[in-house]
C-alpha cells in the first residue's frame, strides 16, 4: 500500500507492506544505502536511525509505525559531511571497516542531543552498538569530542 | 553469442539446474549494466581517463594522483598504508592522493613488470632492503593468484599487505617519479640529475623553472624508464611519509554513509536473492515446496543450488541449498521463510556435537600424536622431576562474525562475468567464477568493494560461489545474493575447536626441565604448529611438541588470530601456572626464561616485557579484587626472518558477584626498522585487544546435530562499549629487523592474562574459554 513518509525533511510517498521493516524501505525504496542491515533482529544496532528524535533499530521497526514522524538516516545528519559528530569522528580517525559506523553515529547522536555533556556511564548506557573491528575506544573519545565541539558551535552562534 | 533476450533465463537450462524449481518470467535487462560507471562512495576501478605511468599510478592534469590498491580495504587501513608507501618515493602531494582498487580482471590477463619481481636487499634483517616477502606457493588454483601475475598477492590475509607489498609499491612510486623527472629534463633539455621533485613539484635549480607531475604526466606515460632494474628504494631514515600518523583516506565517506560497501551494489535490473542452506555441513536439498511461495509478492522464482565445489572453497564442504529470487531481498527473504525445505543430511555429520568433538579431541591427545619437535629427553626428565605441572585447555570454534553479511551481485552474460564483491581474495574468486560459468578468467570483472569487516573471512566461504551459480542459472539478470545473519554463520569458516595439554618437569628451585606440549584441532585447522614449533619460547633443556588431530565436519579457516591466538592462550596461562607453581613472579620468571634461550630475537622479547611491566606499574599495590598479568605475543621469532613481537600487562578487576572489568591495558610493541602509518597500527591494536577479549569473555559456537547452535547476536555475544578498557597505553620500541605484520594476532595476550587475574583474584584457575560460562564469584 502507498505510505507516505518523512525522510531528511522529504517527504516520500512508497509502496511497501505496512509491516515491511524501516530499514527495508529506507535502503531499496528510498535508496538510503547508509543505514545498514546486520543482525535483523534489533541486536546490534547497524541499522539504528532517528523517528522523532529516538534512535530506532529499523530492521525490526515496522514501516507503519514511522508514517507521520520525522525519519533522521546518517545522510540527513549534515549536508556536508561536517556536523560536529562527524568532524569529532574523522579527528579522531574512529571508524575502521566503517560499517557500523552510520548506526554508531546516529546512537551517540541521539544521546548528545538530549544530553550534551555526557559522562562515561551516559555513554556506556546509551551507545549499545556492537562493532566487531572494536572502534569503542575512540568512539568514546570522539562522543566527548563531539560534545565539545556542539557547545562551541552553539556558543559561537548565540 | 546468444540473443541477449535469451540470455536473461533460459527456461530449460533453468529447469535443468535445478530440477524441483519453478520459473516465472523475468524481466530482461540490457547487457550494458556491467559497465555501470561507478555510483558515489564506490571506490572499485575505472578506466582511467589519461594515461597511467605504471600500473598503480595515474596522475591527472591536476596533479590528483589515483593510486591502484591491489588489497582490500576491510578496516586495517590498507587503502591508505598501501598508498603511503606508493606516495614516499613518488614525493607527490599527499593532499590529491585518491586511491582505487586495482582490476583483478587485468591481474588475469598481464604479469608482474619484470623490475617487481626482485626483492632488493638481504631479507628480514637488511634495514635498506625490500625485507622478507613471502608469496607462498602461487598456483593458479591454490589461492594465491596466477604467479607473477600483475598485481601478485591480491590475497589481504595473514597481516602481510605491508610485509608482501611494501618492496614493490616503494619500486612502483620510485619508477613513476624517475619517469615524470625523466620526462621533464627531456622537456626542458636538461639533464635529470639536475632536478628534483618534491609535492608533485619538479624544479631545475639552475634556471629555477619547476612544472608539475600533471603537466608531464603525459609524456611520462610514453616515456619507459632506462634502467628500471636500478630502481632504489628509499631506507627507513629517509622516510618522510612513512612512519608518519596518518589519518584513513576513506574517513570521511565513512562518518556519511557515503561508503558503497558490496551490500549497497545497485545495478540496472538486478534482482534480490536470499537463500536458505542445509545448516549440518554437506547437507543438502530433497525437496522444497516451491508453489507454496509462487504468488507471494515480488517473487520471481526460486532455485535449489548444490554443494558448492570443494576444489573452489579450499576443500571446504558447505551446504546446498535453496535460493528464492524476488524484486527485493525483503520479499525474497520473506518467501523463503515461509518456504518448507526437506533436507538431505549424512548421517555421520548430524551426529557431531560439541560433546563428542571434544571427547574424539581429549582422546586424540592420549595418542602418540605427530612429533613436530623432540628436543633433549623428556621422559627422563619427568621421571625425575621435583614436582610435574599439568593441565588441559579449551577453546571453541569461534566464526568471524563480521558486520557486513555475506553477500555478492554477479551478472553472467554468454561471455561475461561481473562480480560485485567485498573481498580478501579476488583472484580467487575469479577462479571460482571461470570454473562455475565455462567463462575464462580473462573475461571476468569484479568490482571490489570496502569490506564490513573482514577478519581472514571470504578466502573460504562460499558467497561468491553460491551467487555464482545462481546468477549463472539466470544468465542476463544481476542477481544480488545477500545472506541473512543465521546464514552468514553457516556459510563462514570457523577458527577451529582446540585443545591442548601442556606438561612441565619443574626442579627443585621451580625452573622447568622438561615442556611437552600436544595440541588437538580438527586435521584441516589452520595453524597448528603456531607459537610452539621449531623450539620453545620458553627455556627448557627437553622440548617435545605434537600435533593431535581428528576429523569434523566444520569448515574451518583463516580467521584472525588463526591457530596462534589459542595457542599463544594456552602457552601464556601455562607459564603462569608454572610461575605461581614456582612461587615466583610471573614477569620475571618470563623474562629470565627467555634470557635462557638462543632464540634469534630474545633481546627484543625481554625488552617488551620489560617496557610493559614498567608502563603498568607492575608490583605496585592495587586494590582489592584487582590484578595485574603479563603475556607476550610473538610471531616469527624461531627463524630470525621477519618476526612481530610485543607484550602487554592487563588490569583486570573481578567484583565479588563475578564482574570481570578489564581496566587498563600497557602495550609494549616493537616498530621494527619502521611501521607505514603507526595511527592505523594503534587502531589495529586497540581493535584486537577488543577482539580477543570477546574470544576470552564471550564467544563460542556450539554444534548440536551438526549444525551451528548460536547463530545471531542474541546468543552470540559481542561487548559493547561498556567493556572496552578505559585506559590503552601504546608504545613503540624499535627493533632490528622487518616485522612480519600486526593486524592479526596482536592483543592475544588478553586470553590467558584475564584467566590468571580471575585466578590471582577468586583463587579459582579456569582453563575453557570462553570465561563467563564459569562461576566467577569469590570472597
Amino acid at each position: 500500500m502507498a505510505l507516505e513518509l518523512n525522510v531528511n525533511g522529504t517527504t516520500h510517498s512508497v509502496d511497501a507492506d505496512p509491516v515491511t521493516p524501516l530499514l527495508w524501505v529506507i535502503r531499496d525504496s528510498l535508496g538510503l544505502t547508509g543505514t545498514k542491515f546486520s543482525c535483523g533482529i534489533a541486536q546490534c544496532g547497524a541499522c539504528t536511525l532517528h523517528v522523532d528524535g529516538q534512535p530506532v533499530r529499523s530492521c525490526s521497526f515496522p514501516v507503519s509505525l514511522a508514517v507521520g514522524k520525522k525519519i533522521t538516516t546518517i545522510e540527513g545528519v549534515s549536508s556536508d559531511g561536517n556536523h560536529p559528530i562527524q568532524r569529532a569522528w574523522k579527528d579522531l580517525d574512529a571508524p575502521q571497516c566503517g560499517y557500523c559506523q552510520s548506526g554508531m553515529i546516529m546512537s551517540a547522536l541521539a544521546l548528545l542531543t538530549k544530553n550534551p555533556q555526557p559522562t562515561d556511564a551516559d555513554i556506556d548506557a546509551a551507545v549499545t552498538n556492537a562493532c566487531r573491528c572494536s572502534t569503542y575506544h575512540r568512539v568514546r573519545q570522539a562522543i566527548h569530542l563531539a560534545a565539545r565541539l556542539m557547545q562551541t558551535d552553539s556558543q559561537s552562534r548565540a | 553469442m546468444k540473443d541477449p533476450k535469451q540470455s536473461g533465463l533460459d527456461r530449460r537450462e533453468f529447469l535443468a539446474a535445478s530440477s524441483a524449481a519453478f520459473v516465472l518470467g523475468f524481466w530482461l535487462p540490457p547487457r550494458a549494466a556491467a559497465q555501470t560507471a561507478p555510483q558515489h562512495g564506490a571506490s572499485w576501478y575505472t578506466e582511467p581517463a589519461h594515461p597511467e605511468i605504471n600500473a598503480w599510478i595515474v596522475v591527472e592534469p591536476d596533479d590528483t594522483v589515483i593510486v591502484r590498491i591491489a588489497q582490500t580495504e576491510l578496516g586495517q587501513g590498507v587503502w591508505t598504508s598501501n598508498a603511503m608507501m606508493v606516495c614516499e618515493e613518488l614525493q607527490c602531494d599527499w593532499s590529491k592522493v585518491r586511491p582505487i582498487y586495482a582490476s583483478a580482471n587485468r591481474d588475469a590477463r598481464e604479469m608482474a613488470p619484470q623490475w617487481t619481481l626482485a626483492v632488493p636487499g638481504a631479507g628480514a634483517t637488511d634495514p635498506n632492503g625490500g625485507g622478507e616477502p613471502t608469496f607462498g606457493n602461487r598456483a593458479r588454483t591454490g589461492g594465491f593468484g596466477i604467479p607473477d601475475s600483475l598485481y601478485r598477492r591480491m590475497r589481504t590475509n595473514a597481516a602481510s599487505s605491508v610485509k608482501d607489498g611494501r618492496y614493490y609499491l616503494q619500486l612502483a612510486g620510485a619508477e613513476a617519479r624517475e619517469r615524470l623527472m625523466l620526462a621533464a629534463a627531456n622537456s626542458w633539455g636538461v639533464d635529470v640529475h639536475e632536478l628534483t621533485a618534491r609535492d608533485s613539484v619538479i624544479t631545475h635549480s639552475p634556471s629555477g623553472r619547476t612544472t608539475t607531475y600533471g603537466k608531464v604526466a603525459q609524456l611520462a606515460a610514453q616515456t619507459p624508464h632506462p634502467n628500471p632494474e636500478a630502481i632504489a628504494i628509499k631506507p627507513p631514515e629517509q622516510w618522510t611519509l612513512m612512519g608518519t600518523e596518518q589519518k584513513n583516506l576513506d574517513i570521511a565517506m565513512k562518518v556519511t554513509g557515503e561508503t558503497k560497501y558490496a551490500i549497497d551494489v545497485r545495478v540496472p535490473g538486478m534482482k534480490w536473492a536470499a537463500v536458505k542452506s542445509c545448516p549440518v555441513y554437506g547437507g543438502d536439498v530433497k525437496r522444497f515446496d516451491a508453489a507454496a511461495i509462487r504468488s507471494k509478492p515480488g517473487v520471481l522464482g526460486a532455485m535449489q543450488f548444490p554443494i558448492p565445489d570443494p576444489k573452489l572453497t579450499r576443500g571446504r564442504v558447505f551446504s546446498g541449498g535453496v535460493a528464492v529470487i524476488a524484486d527485493s531481498w525483503y520479499q525474497a527473504k520473506s518467501a523463503l521463510d515461509s518456504l518448507s525445505i526437506e533436507w538431505t543430511v549424512p548421517p555421520e555429520r548430524a551426529a557431531f556435537s560439541t560433546a563428542s568433538m571434544r571427547a574424539a579431541l581429549e582422546n586424540a591427545l592420549d595418542e602418540p600424536g605427530r612429533v613436530r619437535v623432540n628436543q633433549g629427553d623428556v621422559d627422563a626428565a619427568f621421571a625425575r622431576a621435583s614436582r610435574l605441572v599439568e593441565a588441559t585447555y579449551y577453546t571453541p570454534y569461534l566464526p568471524r562474525a563480521r558486520m557486513e553479511p555475506g553477500n555478492a551481485t554477479v551478472l553472467v552474460t554468454d561471455d561475461r562475468v561481473d562480480i560485485w564483491i567485498g573481498d580478501q581474495s579476488p583472484q580467487e574468486t575469479r577462479f571460482s567464477a571461470a570454473q562455475i560459468t565455462g567463462i575464462p578468467e580473462e573475461n571476468v570483472y569484479l568490482h571490489m568493494c570496502h569490506l564490513g569487516g573482514g577478519f581472514g573471512r571470504n578466502g573460504n566461504g562460499p558467497q561468491a560461489e553460491q551467487a555464482i551459480m545462481i546468477a549463472n542459472a539466470h544468465r542476463g539478470t544481476p542477481i544480488h545474493l545477500l545472506w541473512t545473519r543465521e546464514e552468514d554463520f553457516i556459510g563462514t569458516t570457523y577458527r577451529a575447536m582446540g585443545m591442548a595439554r601442556l606438561k612441565a618437569a619443574l626442579d627443585a628451585d621451580g625452573w622447568p626441565l622438561a615442556l611437552e606440549v600436544r595440541t588437538g584441532m580438527q586435521q584441516d585447522g589452520f595453524g597448528p604448529d603456531a607459537s610452539f614449533d621449531i623450539a620453545s619460547r620458553y627455556h627448557v633443556p627437553s622440548y617435545r611438541f605434537s600435533n593431535h588431530t581428528t576429523d569434523f565436519h566444520v569448515p574451518v579457516g583463516t580467521r584472525r588470530g588463526v591457530g596462534q591466538a589459542a595457542h599463544e592462550f594456552y602457552r601464556e596461562s601455562f607459564i603462569d601456572e608454572l610461575a605461581h607453581a614456582a612461587g615466583k613472579d610471573p614477569y620475571l620468571y618470563r623474562r629470565e626464561l627467555i634470557a635462557r634461550t638462543e632464540l634469534p630475537f630474545k633481546a627484543d622479547m625481554i625488552k617488551a616485557l620489560d617496557m610493559a611491566a614498567e608502563m603498568s606499574g607492575w608490583g605496585t599495590p592495587l586494590p582489592a579484587g584487582t590484578a595485574r598479568a603479563i603475556a607476550l605475543e610473538e610471531r616469527g621469532v624461531e627463524t630470525g626472518g621477519s618476526a612481530t613481537i610485543s607484550a602487554m600487562v592487563h588490569t583486570v578487576s573481578v567484583s565479588r558477584d563475578g564482574r570481570v572489568k578489564l581496566m587498563r591495558v600497557d602495550v609494549a610493541h616493537e616498530s621494527g626498522f619502521g611501521l607505514v602509518n603507526p595511527l592505523s597500527v594503534k587502531k589495529q591494536i586497540e581493535g584486537q585487544i577488543t577482539w580477543f577479549y570477546n574470544d576470552a569473555m564471550h564467544q563460542a559456537c556450539n554444534i548440536e546435530g551438526g549444525a551451528i547452535v548460536e547463530n545471531n547476536f542474541d546468543r552470540f555475544s559481542l561487548s559493547r562499549i561498556d567493556e572496552d578498557p578505559p585506559i590503552i597505553n601504546i608504545q613503540f620500541f624499535p627493533t632490528a629487523h622487518w616485522l612480519v605484520g600486526m593486524g592479526h594476532d596482536r592483543g592475544t595476550s588478553v586470553q590467558a592474562a584475564i584467566a590468571d587475574a580471575i585466578f590471582q583474584i577468586t583463587g579459582k584457575r579456569f582453563r575453557e574459554l570462553p570465561l563467563r560460562q564459569h562461576d566467577l564469584r569469590w570472597g
